[in-house]
């Protein structure tokens, strides 16, 4: 098991090392079926090689003809499984972030949640990777205020640091019965602003949290992005007088999550490559939106 | 005119009457007093201001602030013109012993007024930020002020000394519109003090060579122009309130020797207070002259140059400047003024230099080193190159609502997708008929079924699509590759039990060269031929009793198959057995 898993991180390894090669082939094939596809003669430096690429292209079909990144290689699996989440704190965590967590494992359907006790951090991660776990969710605190979320994906996934401003928790809405019980159906997922390349990222480690959902549920996640700052919201909606006339209800936690990392391997690799990191110390830091427009 | 002077003269004396610490707390009655103290001391000043437009200082229904722009307004046109005329002084003294000359000029009187009330400007200006400016509204406190100022200089403008503050920013009244002289004033009087003046100062110059020049200037009165003008060059561009800055310095030395601890504007306060306090008339007090203060004026200056010194910091450049001024009396050109002006800022610089910097210029300092609470004085301002968390307003949460509410009406939600399923069976191929001749011949046909039943492998590629066959070598090659994973040790070939028939043909006539239709294949094998059962041994291998055993055996078949013979032929009938015996 052990041997597989190495072997199976330096295969993804050298795949990712690849990708440059591929991309440059992917680049060619695709200037060789324009090339063809409008009647212009072929571009004079893929001359050589244009018999066997063009070859190559007509045995291509719509799965091989895009080149496969390691972000496609991290969520190969996603659609043919349902993920598996579980949910833990940092150690000696304060009741009001039990609380927290235990709401949050509500809104992530399959997700499980685990008292940290006294593990390490790699401990966590190859016991999760040997019970067929897709992520794995760490929650932070300063006094009392969730301030940290650290989102891993498993199979030596990428993982993203989030931390997290203004929570409202349902425990601090003390009227149980306005609120009510949660609803355990798949939700459909709205991301409302993530137009750039870091931004698609950031919604797709987002996304591949939730399952697929059957298309006639009420339950509404939202992450909204707005300046840098990605709100969560979770409503129930309800169509009342049928065309148009729909009536939101808040449940579940509301707060603003902040993207300051990104690391191409799981949490407890202390070395891996940083995908994207936050610079706050930039001039110019004001003016530059990441994650969208 | 005469009663509302009166009036305004009244207002003033009761101002000056008025216990200090009562101006601490609003009072309406003496905010009344001092509006028409300072109106009076305006409508006095307007003759000297020619361009200003006010002819009265308007004061019913204005709060302060109003009050003092009006004053302002006054003021300050007539402030440069003063200047002016002070720096006129300074160019050519001689012009002031002609000023003497020339009685009752009411010019002259003005000018020298103007002298004085410019000093006191000044002196305004330096001792406002110190003391009473704050409290009720400055006025009431610049009339203490200068009325304490006044006894400071003693000047010998007090010629209606009851308060006439000529000195009260610049509006002061101009009581005295009587001769420049009076009992006080006399303009000889002046001349010769100047000289005296003079003389001391070289002396002094002398004296304190050596040591850092305090400036008896300082001493002198106001009525020595350019000394005050040079000394005020050193310290600020406003000449005159270097000057009064001077005297307060002055006297805060004498009365550090008598042990008053107070500086400036304090010191006039608890003069005039104590001498209140010694049963001192107002008016006396008022007409104190310098000389009664600073006795001796020769000896004084000495001392109090000895004290200045050890008070004053800096004096250094002061006294340079001032021997230089003293040297360059005549000629002193713009030029020259520049570069002494320049000099002085250089001298101040280096010093600063020399000096450790405040601690807001230190880079980074913890709280010991810095004065306690100092960091509430200085206006941090830091740029933060974060865009702050937002803040979740009624408005932003509708706004992420009225956006989810869209989405929900369109049905665009950004699922996870599942991934399309990849085709579990083969597409069944369609097969043409090929309604061509065949170009085989059966036999062919026959050929090649055949050799496709034995040698599977061995069978030419009959595909009818191109790409089935570039896939089949394709795959072929794979299949070699991989073979040669597993070293080429393949699983063996299934046997097929098939049934036909064996013919049992000698084996000499295989040998034949004629052609026949059975191969070697189809012979029995020689153990189906054999008969027998055990170990066959030859005769000569043979062991002596095996021989008699096979000869007895032999025997017995013979002897048994004889038998059956007889039988058989006694069956058959008669033999003609009598042909034997």
């Amino acid at each position: 098991m052990l041997r597989r898993n190495i072997r199976m991180r330096r295969e993804y390894l050298y795949r990712k090392s690849l990708e440059g090669k591929e991309r440059l082939l992917y680049e060619k094939k695709r200037k060789i079926r324009e090339a063809l596809q409008e009647g212009k003669p072929i571009p004079t430096e893929l001359r050589n090689e244009e018999a066997a690429l063009r070859r190559e292209i007509d045995l291509e079909d719509e799965n091989t003809a895009v080149p496969r990144t390691h972000i496609d290689d991290e969520y190969a699996h996603t659609a043919e499984k349902d993920p598996k989440i579980l949910l833990t704190t940092s150690r000696d965590p304060s009741a009001p972030l039990q609380q927290f967590v235990k709401e949050l494992s509500y809104v992530f359907p399959n997700a499980q949640r685990m008292n940290r006790g006294g593990q390490v951090i790699s401990e966590i991660i190859e016991s999760c990777r040997a019970h067929d776990y897709t992520d794995v969710v760490l929650v932070h605190e300063h006094r009392g205020v969730p301030d940290g979320l650290i989102v891993c994906h498993l199979p030596y996934g990428p993982t993203a640091y989030f931390g997290l401003l203004n929570v409202v928790t349902r425990h601090e809405i003390k009227d149980k019965k306005a609120i009510g019980t949660m609803p355990e159906a798949y939700p459909h997922l709205i991301f409302d602003n993530f137009s750039t390349k870091l931004g698609e990222r950031t919604a797709n480690i987002l996304k591949y949290l939730f399952p697929v959902p059957k298309p006639d549920t009420k339950r509404i996640v939202t992450f909204s992005n707005q300046s840098d700052y990605v709100s969560f919201r979770h409503h129930i909606y309800e169509k009342h007088g049928g065309p148009k006339s729909i009536e939101l209800k808040e449940i579940g936690p509301r707060f603003e999550l902040r993207l300051y990392q990104i690391k191409l391997g799981t949490v407890d690799q202390a070395e891996a490559q940083i995908e994207w990191v936050i610079r706050p110390y930039m001039n110019t830091s004001k003016k530059r939106k990441f994650l969208g427009d | 005119m005469a009663d509302s002077k009166d009036a305004g003269e009244e207002a003033l004396r009761r101002l000056i009457a008025t216990f200090q610490p009562s101006f601490l707390a609003p009072n309406p009655a003496l905010s009344e007093t001092s509006r028409a103290a300072s109106r009076h001391l305006f409508s006095a000043l307007r003759p000297f201001c020619p361009k200003s437009p006010l002819d009265q200082l308007l004061i019913d229904g204005f709060d302060a602030e109003q009050i003092w722009q009006q004053i302002d307004l006054q003021s300050q046109p007539l402030l440069s013109s003063l200047r002016r005329q002070v720096k006129h002084f300074a160019k050519n003294p001689e012009e002031i012993s002609k000023l003497k000359v020339v009685p009752l000029g009411k010019k002259v009187e003005k000018e020298q007024r103007e002298d004085w009330v410019e000093e006191s400007d000044g002196f305004d200006e330096e001792l406002e930020d110190d003391e009473e400016g704050e409290g009720k509204g400055g006025e009431e406190g610049m009339d203490i002020e200068d009325e304490d100022e006044e006894q400071g200089r003693e000047s010998d403008n007090e010629e209606e000394s009851e308060g006439e503050d000529e000195e009260e920013k610049g509006e002061d009244g101009e009581a005295g519109d009587g001769g420049i002289e009076d009992k006080f004033l006399k303009i000889d009087e002046l001349a010769k003090y100047l000289e005296k003046e003079e003389e001391n100062f070289e002396k002094a110059e002398e004296d304190t060579r050596g040591k850092k020049g305090a400036d008896d200037e300082e001493n002198t009165e106001d009525d020595d122009d350019d000394d005050e003008e040079e000394e005020e060059e050193e310290e600020e561009s406003d000449e005159v309130s270097v000057l009064l800055g001077m005297l307060s310095l002055d006297l805060a030395a004498k009365m550090q020797q008598g042990t008053w601890k107070m500086q400036g504007m304090d010191l006039f306060y608890g003069v005039f207070l104590t001498l209140e306090h010694c049963g001192w008339d107002e008016q006396f007090i008022l007409l104190l002259r310098y000389e009664d203060f600073f006795g001796d004026k020769g000896k004084y200056s000495k001392k109090m140059k000895a004290q200045l010194h050890q008070e004053s910091e800096g004096s250094d450049e002061e006294d340079d400047d001032m021997k230089f001024k003293k040297q360059n009396k005549g000629t002193a050109s713009t030029h020259q003024k520049q570069l002494e002006k320049i000099h002085s800022k250089i001298e101040e610089m280096e010093k600063a230099n020399l000096e450790p910097k405040t601690w807001t210029m230190q880079g980074e300092v913890t709280a010991a080193k810095r004065p306690k609470n100092s960091a509430l004085e200085v206006d941090l301002d830091f740029e933060h190159n974060v865009r702050p968390a937002p803040v979740i307003t009624e408005e932003v949460t509708a706004s992420i609502e009225d956006m989810i509410k869209k989405r929900i009406t369109e049905g665009n939600f950004n699922d996870v997708q599942k991934a399309p399923k990849l085709p579990s069976k083969v597409p069944r191929e369609v097969k043409e008929l090929d309604d061509n001749k065949s170009k085989k011949g059966l036999a062919e046909i026959y050929e090649q079924e055949y050799v496709e039943k034995e040698d599977p492998t061995s069978a030419p590629l009959s595909f009818r699509d191109e790409q089935k066959q570039q896939a089949s070598v394709l795959f072929k090659k794979l299949g070699l590759k991989l073979d040669a994973l597993a070293h080429f040790s393949f699983a063996p070939k299934p046997v097929i039990e098939d049934m036909s028939v064996q013919i049992n043909v000698p084996a000499l006539a295989m040998e034949e060269i004629a052609p026949v239709a059975v191969s070697d294949a189809a012979m029995l094998a020689p153990e189906e031929v054999f008969e027998g059962k055990g170990d066959i041994k030859e005769e000569t291998e043979l062991t002596k009793e095996e021989r008699k055993r096979r000869r007895a055996n032999k025997k017995r078949r013979f002897k048994a198959a004889a038998v059956k013979r007889m039988g058989k032929k006694v069956q058959e009938g008669a033999l003609p057995n009598q042909m034997n015996g």
